[in-house]
């Protein structure tokens, strides 16, 4: 996992900038949006955000670093539940 | 195939919020977190890193894996509704990657539809065709599936109400192509682990 985490951004940043990334979802809502002639699906992500890591970015740090320290991130909530949930159940059955 | 909020109505969001609540308290009476709650975690840090990488089809569109065949042959539909449920709440709460608003349809095509189907699929052709080629099977149809899904959903605005003709063809085609990628993954991380780690295959 630390490995994936490490070389993410080739294909999260890098490969993604040199295709112009854009997903399936993406294109079935400009479509829409064209035959509509008017904005029925408008991504308002960026009007409401809540996170200084939106789109796997870290505010001060470029692309591909900020993509790896993403992946740390979301790698160590899940260390910490594993602790948590796991390790508290470990703690009980010694007890008990 | 993150839904990002903007793109469903209040009543659909409404809605997609009710299943993905009402099928997550079916699922939890019918799981087995207890016996599999270190798998379930690990499980989802894997997908969680998995999903990062984007797999680019030149010319095209790109996608990211999902996991959810690959989640339910390792632990079962109803367990790989939490490890999906996992990935998705902490890509939406902390990297803003999938909707708040539309996170009922993101883990309905993701771990409702993309488990079932990929575990129905390996199900059913396991016996014929093998481990590698039943769960290369599995993760291109529940990919395919799920996206065809979440194509209708972003069709259905009642604003428009017949974007689902554009929007579930193009998903649907999409998804299919690019579901080879997810098939070939599904298909090689469970025959290896058939060989090398036969206990942690559930199916």
């Amino acid at each position: 996992m630390i490995a994936l985490a490490l070389i993410s951004p080739i294909f999260g940043v890098w490969l993604a900038n040199l295709i112009n990334y854009h997903e399936p979802l993406d294109v079935a809502a400009d479509l829409i949006n064209q035959a509509a002639n008017r904005t029925i699906l408008n991504d308002t992500r960026y009007q409401m955000n809540w996170t200084p890591f939106i789109d796997y970015t870290v505010p001060g740090l470029p692309d591909w670093a900020g993509y790896i320290v993403s992946a740390f991130i979301g790698l160590a909530i899940y260390l910490v539940l594993y602790m948590a949930l796991v390790g508290r159940r470990g703690r009980v059955k010694r007890t008990s | 195939m993150h839904i990002p909020d903007g793109y469903l109505d209040p009543i659909s969001a409404g809605v997609t919020w009710a299943i993905m609540l009402a099928y997550g308290y079916y699922a939890y009476r019918h799981s087995e977190l207890q016996k599999y709650m270190e798998l379930v975690l690990s499980l989802a840090a894997a997908i969680f890193v998995a999903q990062m990488l984007n797999w680019p089809i030149p010319g095209g569109t790109s996608l990211h894996m999902v996991g959810g065949a690959l989640a339910a042959i390792l632990v079962g539909p109803f367990n790989a509704f939490f490890v999906l449920l996992l990935v998705l709440l902490v890509q939406a709460l902390v990297f803003h990657d999938g909707g708040i608003t539309t996170l009922g349809a993101n883990v309905i095509n993701m771990g409702v539809i993309a488990p079932l189907v990929g575990y129905a699929a390996y199900k059913a052709l396991r016996p014929r065709v093998g481990v590698f080629w039943s769960a290369f099977v599995a993760g291109w149809a529940s990919i395919t599936v799920a996206g065809t899904a979440a194509g209708l959903e972003i069709g259905l605005s009642p604003w428009f109400p017949y974007g689902w003709t554009i929007s579930v063809p193009a998903m649907a085609g999409w998804h299919a192509l690019l579901g080879l990628v997810e098939g070939a993954i599904t298909g090689f991380v469970v025959l290896y682990l058939s060989k090398r780690a036969p206990e942690y295959v559930r199916l």
